[in-house]
């Protein structure tokens, strides 16, 4: 329930909250500064940026972009990475919504207990299961491999299982009870009923977990060791563990890895927030 | 009113076994299955090749009472409680007071809120060069702008002074971080009975006073999921300090977490000792325990605000 309240409270606070503002705008500045020095700095050469890192570029060119594009095959990073989220993605949201549903409309034994075994998973650290897993991955020939890694991250379904349970408990059972009178199977009704009413859900969870999985680090860092397998994060870490080194370079990697998410934030920030707040206890 | 749905219950139906196996068996061998094998390994000496040797609690014996380890994971350990009172006492303070502010509906408050939380979106990494650009010793912008405003001998060594870093790293997380928790706040406020708000307007209730006697005692919800998870992320802290300060925690250490510790005792190999799978193990067991143990106070505590 998203409902604003016009509330106007008139002396003395006016003056107060003006300044806020004023001070949160200037704040913001720091977010539009480092964003767009990046963005300006990524078609400045070696030489310019020593002198002129802050303001434009003189003489523009897209050389850094052709350097890491085409010398460091930076299109091989940006694969592996929308590989690994949209693979972990999609086993994640299928794995987890079907076990939700299935956990939401039927009773049986056991219930209870399988609840809270579910919600372990969100108070573990990954550190507790990552020597095992990675001992396990190891030997099946699965680290070094995004594959490997989006099973990893597919498990972790706590957070999405109790998104989507909420919403699956509370569904009108109506639709589904007559689709089962007309002889409609467990699977379809899920498949065909169930999950076209609840896109709103899936894409609330599908974000938050795609912004996750993009950006992690530790997992991959882990996990994929070799160059070839790298993903977007670990490519501009290993840029910026030697920033002298890679200082004209760095600036058009990092411009790359932003703008795809800049623009799904601006899309889609609404929903970030609402996948962000449905996770939270409810009284 | 939450409806009870009616149960799909009889029908002597097994389908719900379709639909819970996949998720059941993919987190039991790849969450649960870890965690209890974790647990089984820190009880032994064992460097993930042959024999396993059975030492009992002696791993955490040397970690924490140990002459070598015992300095390094105490002060870990004590940089992680050092950040989660900034987390207690500085950033949800702060996160409720935005929180407030954008509930108010202030001056460009939409402006705001979008830029405030557009920082959670972006990577470690990217955040890792961000403070890099600003702050780095040599190249940074703030120590080109201090040169050629104040002059060259103001500049400062920003990450690599052990009494700034920590500082620092806290208001980068506050850039970074701080805005989730404003949002979940946020949220839970517009969720605030709307008739109340409007009594205490008609009754002329300032904004203050409102704040305390309406809002923030309707914030428990919020207020426990985000104790819960900034406990979680301070006792679990890596990616930021790694990238800033790299594996080994800064100077001094003073940039150093248990996760850190963690990773270089069990992933580092020959750089920072033996790939010790048990050693390792034996820390984030530790670990667990160390959060289990600091949100059991804090939800003591918060239990006996209510009260």
């Amino acid at each position: 329930m998203k409902r604003s309240y016009d509330i106007n409270t008139g002396r003395g606070g006016r003056t107060g909250k003006n300044i806020i503002s004023v001070l949160l705008v200037l704040y913001s500045f720091i977010t539009i500064f480092l964003v767009g020095d990046t963005v300006l700095s990524s078609f400045k050469t070696k030489q310019e940026l020593v002198k002129n890192l802050i303001g434009l570029p003189k003489n523009p060119t897209l050389q850094n972009y052709a350097t890491v594009f085409v010398e460091e095959g930076f299109w091989r990073y940006i694969l592996n990475s929308v590989l690994l989220v949209s693979a972990s993605l999609l086993l994640m949201m299928t794995v987890s919504s079907m076990l939700a549903y299935g956990m939401a409309q039927y009773r049986f034994r056991g219930k209870n207990f399988l609840q809270g075994y579910f919600l372990i998973g969100l108070m573990m650290p990954v550190q507790l299961s990552i020597l095992p897993l990675y001992l396990m991955l190891s030997k099946v020939h699965l680290t070094n491999n995004i594959w490997g890694l989006a099973l990893v991250y597919a498990a972790n379904l706590s957070f999405a299982f109790t998104v989507f349970y909420r919403f699956f408990e509370e569904l009108p059972l109506s639709v589904i009870e007559s689709a089962r009178i007309d002889g409609a199977n467990d699977f379809k009704i899920f498949a065909s009923i169930v999950v076209p009413i609840s896109k709103p859900v899936f894409s609330t969870v599908g974000l938050l977990q795609f912004i996750m999985i993009w950006n992690d680090f530790f997992l991959p860092m882990v996990f994929l060791t070799q160059k070839e397998t790298q993903t977007l994060t670990l490519a501009i870490y290993s840029y910026t563990c030697n920033f002298l080194r890679n200082w004209d370079k760095i600036f058009s990697a990092v411009t790359v890895a932003l703008i795809p998410i800049l623009i799904i934030y601006f899309l889609f920030s609404e929903q970030i927030v609402a996948g962000l707040t449905a996770g939270s206890a409810k009284e | 009113m939450k409806i009870e749905p009616i149960r799909l219950k009889s029908r002597s139906n097994h389908a719900y076994l379709g639909f819970i196996l996949p998720g059941l068996i993919l987190y039991s061998v790849f969450v649960i299955i870890p965690i209890l094998c974790s647990v089984f390994y820190s009880f032994f000496e064992w460097s993930g090749i042959g024999p396993m040797k059975f030492i009992g609690l002696k791993n955490f014996q040397y970690l924490l009472f140990g002459d070598r380890m015992s300095p390094i994971f105490f002060n870990a350990l004590k940089n992680n409680l050092k950040y989660l009172a900034c987390v207690l006492l500085i950033i949800t303070p702060i996160q409720l007071f935005l929180a407030y502010m954008l509930f108010l509906k202030i001056r460009y408050s939409k402006y705001i809120r979008t830029m405030l939380f557009l920082p959670y979106v972006l990577s470690t990494s990217i955040v890792g060069f961000f403070s890099l650009l600003l702050f780095d010793g040599n190249i940074g912008v703030l120590n080109r702008v201090i040169a050629d405003v104040f002059g060259r001998q103001y500049t400062l060594s920003w990450l690599g002074d052990p009494k700034i870093v920590f500082k620092l790293f806290v208001a980068i997380v506050i850039w970074q971080c701080m805005s989730s928790g404003m949002m979940i706040f946020y949220a839970d406020m517009q969720a605030v009975s709307r008739d109340v708000i409007e009594a205490s307007v008609v009754d002329g209730c300032g904004d203050t006073r409102r704040f305390f006697s309406i809002v923030l005692p309707n914030m428990r919800a919020s207020l426990i999921t985000n104790i819960t998870l900034s406990v979680i992320y301070a006792m679990t802290m890596f990616g930021l300090p790694y990238v800033l300060v790299g594996p080994s925690g800064g100077v001094n250490n003073s940039l150093d977490f248990i996760a850190m510790v963690f990773y270089r005792y069990a992933f580092g190999g020959t750089y920072y000792g033996t790939t010790d799978i048990g050693f390792g193990s034996s820390i984030s067991v530790v670990m667990l325990i160390i959060i289990l143990a600091v949100w059991l106070i804090t939800d003591r505590f918060l239990k006996r605000i209510k009260d």
